[in-house]
């Protein structure tokens, strides 16, 4: 039995390499597992294609049969027609108890550019679930990728590696608007700017469901393309302050090499709009806001990039600290795996070889019996328990050694000795 | 297991092993921690109402009649039974962490105030159930006044200091923690109107008890001003432009935090409060 892997990810090629091998629908997908099927008919595939990482696993059965590492990279070359000395050395191999433990990384996302992220899980799952609709999947895949998500689960269970937020924009809607706001369907979203960070954080807001999203731009141009977008209306640049004493969020993000909302500017729309509470997130750097709009009153809740990123920091050196952790879990799931997979390999030549000592026993003590047909029947089964003993003993040798062996990958080796020595045939 | 055999003490325990675990999350994730402060809470609670109902059956009283001794554990009762409803809605919220050093306070202060029942409420049963019954829940609508504007202070120093949540914290937001603080204590003034004015009712009742309630008495005066400062804030917060904030919790927060202080320490320092012999 092997299990291998030809990949490239985040940290071994550019992105361009991984646009370039990417399997980027359902209907590629399918069409690359029957291309694999066609060429390497004794083995289960399984791909794993996101943004981050193009991954092939491959199991078979017999590890002689195994596609080389050169045959699927050639594999890659032909399917998107790319020269393979392009390729080649951007696609990496594990095999065997490797093999295993990348997948057991990159599904806990211990491989993930941002450590701990959840969408990998389902996004492993959903490739399963495609390598199933191919019919490329076997049962090496199926035990490889089932016990992959329970090592996922188990990290997630058993250490803070998911916890926290790590992105800027997830950090501010997550950790600080939803701690000052119920709900978000009632409140409007004034977004100042149109840059990528506002474009970001009200993906996050339009998530919780945000109710009116007003955008105040110098350009309108732009304006119009954010509030296109997330179904907002544009105000121009001039009813700036109106639009900041409505606001119950404020998103900015100007460019502005000047702070746009001065304190006194910001007293003023204060006073219109009464003492209610106002989540600013000032994207922008130079910062768009003076700092000091924080300290008009107890309402104000102002955040900056930096302040941000000290808890997106913060959150992600938590989520550093567990590491290790997460890693003792996946050597010991993959020591487990790669053991049991071994002595799977092993069980039929055990079967055989205690069915072939087994039926010599059965066929002396039948003629044994025979020579002595006056033993009483409670004599006959003390003989037959103590033969089954001596059998049992003299098996266990070799089948402890054979299973000591198999901790470290199929011992082809001692299994020919067992067949040839016991002739067993194949 | 008899009703009989269960102290004060094993509730007590129980509520403390429940705090406890509410605080192992701050150190540790631990995926039962939460359950188990649960389960632990929900002991204490059996063990109460078995603690009460054999209180009860002693005296041929209802709980809220019997005794000082017996008010502030219904008190601490009705204030664990809705804690476990709302950890069983939302059991990411620290709410154990608020509600069960005050829940332990309440038990303890029962140790220290008179367990013998109060005639005087027994005469006028039904009068008197009314009485305390309004007192009581008024009196939790004050305790959580006082846990929800506490949790909106911490929330809100939080926000302001710009610092991320911490595991094992997480606490309702500032809208919403505004919004029950409100309620708690725009629903427990008129609780407490109706407790207060029952229980002058009941004074002029004619009776023969030597438990008879004094209106001049130290207690009932001290009990007359916490009640007016919680009417002055009924008032602000009705006619406040802005029902909600910080202000209104640091006023909440004092008001009721005194409230409680003052009744409990009066009660402990009496032997029994205004149903006092003392």
């Amino acid at each position: 039995m092997n299990v291998q892997v030809v990949y490239c990810n985040h940290q071994t090629a550019d992105l361009a390499v991984r646009e370039r091998l990417a399997f980027s629908s359902e209907d590629i997908v399918l069409r690359a597992y029957d291309e694999l099927r066609n060429r390497f008919p004794d083995s289960e595939h399984v791909l794993v294609s996101t943004c981050n990482r193009v991954e092939l696993y491959s199991a078979q059965q017999q590890a002689e049969r195994s596609p080389s590492h050169i045959e699927l990279a050639r594999f890659f070359s032909e399917f998107h027609s790319l020269p393979l000395d392009d390729i080649f050395s951007d696609l990496l191999e594990e095999t065997g108890a490797q093999a295993v433990r990348h997948l057991f990384e990159v599904a806990a996302s211990i491989d993930s550019m941002v450590l701990g992220e959840n969408q990998i899980v389902s996004q492993v799952k959903e490739a399963y679930e495609l390598a199933r609709r191919g019919n490329a999947n076997g049962p090496l895949t199926n035990a490889l990728f089932q016990r992959a998500l329970a090592v996922s689960a188990r990290v997630r269970t058993e250490t803070k590696l998911s916890e926290g937020r790590v992105s800027i924009a997830s950090v501010a809607v997550g950790d600080f608007g939803r701690s000052i706001f119920e709900r978000f369907d009632d409140k409007t979203v004034l977004v100042i700017g149109a840059g990528d960070m506002a474009d970001e954080t009200l993906r996050y807001l339009q998530n919780e469901g945000v109710g009116k999203i007003v955008v105040c731009n110098r350009t309108a141009e732009r304006a119009e393309r954010l509030a296109g977008e997330f179904g907002g209306t544009v105000r121009p640049w001039e009813q700036l302050d109106i639009c900041l004493a409505d606001a119950d969020l404020i998103v900015s993000a100007t460019g502005a090499s000047e702070p746009v909302v001065s304190i006194e500017r910001f007293q003023r729309a204060r006073a219109k709009s009464g003492a209610k509470p106002v989540f600013i997130l000032d994207l922008g750097a130079p910062r768009d806001f003076q700092p000091g709009v924080g300290h008009i009153d107890d309402g104000v809740f102002l955040y900056d990039i930096d302040d941000l990123e000290a808890t997106c920091r913060k959150n992600r050196e938590a989520r550093a600290t567990e590491i290790e952790r997460a890693h003792a879990i996946i050597e010991q799931e993959t020591a487990r795996f790669v053991h049991e997979l071994h002595h799977k390999a092993t069980g039929p030549i055990i079967g055989r070889l205690r069915d072939h000592w087994h039926e010599i026993s059965a066929a002396e003590l039948e003629i044994l019996f025979r020579k002595m047909s006056h033993l009483p029947d409670e004599d006959r089964r003390a003989i037959e328990r103590t033969i089954e003993r001596i059998v049992n003993k003299l098996l266990h040798p070799p089948l402890e050694t054979l299973r000591e062996e198999s901790r470290e990958g199929t011992p082809h080796g001692l299994l020919d000795a067992i067949r040839r020595l016991f002739h067993l045939g194949e | 297991m008899r009703l009989e055999n269960v102290t004060l003490f094993c509730f007590f325990a129980s509520y403390l092993v429940a705090l406890g675990f509410e605080a192992v999350p701050l150190l540790k994730k631990l995926k039962w921690s939460h359950w188990a402060a649960l389960f632990s809470a929900a002991a204490g609670l059996v063990a109460q109402t078995a603690y009460l109902m054999a209180r009860s059956r002693d005296t041929a009283l209802p709980p809220l009649l019997n005794s000082t001794h017996d008010w502030l554990l219904v008190l601490a009762w009705l204030i664990v039974l809705l804690y476990l409803v709302v950890e069983l809605a939302d059991r990411r919220i620290a709410l154990g962490l608020f509600v069960l050093p005050l829940v332990l306070a309440l038990v303890g202060a029962s140790r220290l105030v008179s367990d013998v029942h109060n005639p005087s409420l027994g005469e006028s049963r039904n009068l008197g159930m009314f009485h305390a019954a309004m007192l009581v829940l008024g009196m939790a609508g004050v305790f959580i006044g006082f846990v929800m504007s506490l949790m909106y202070l911490v929330q809100h120093r939080r926000l302001k200091s710009k610092r991320g949540e911490l595991p094992g914290l997480h606490m309702l937001s500032l809208e919403t923690l505004g919004r029950v603080n409100w309620w708690a204590v725009v629903l427990s003034v008129p609780l407490l109107t109706a407790g207060m004015a029952t229980g002058v009712w009941l004074t002029f009742l004619p009776h023969e008890s030597t438990g008879a309630i004094e209106l001049r008495r130290f207690e009932f005066l001290i009990s007359g001003l916490l009640w007016l400062t919680m009417v002055a804030l009924f008032f602000w917060l009705l006619t406040s432009r802005r029902p909600g904030g910080r202000v209104v919790a640091w006023r909440t927060m004092w008001a009721c935090g005194f409230m409680l202080v003052t009744l409990v320490l009066l009660q402990v320092l009496s032997g029994g409060g205004i149903h006092g012999t003392g």
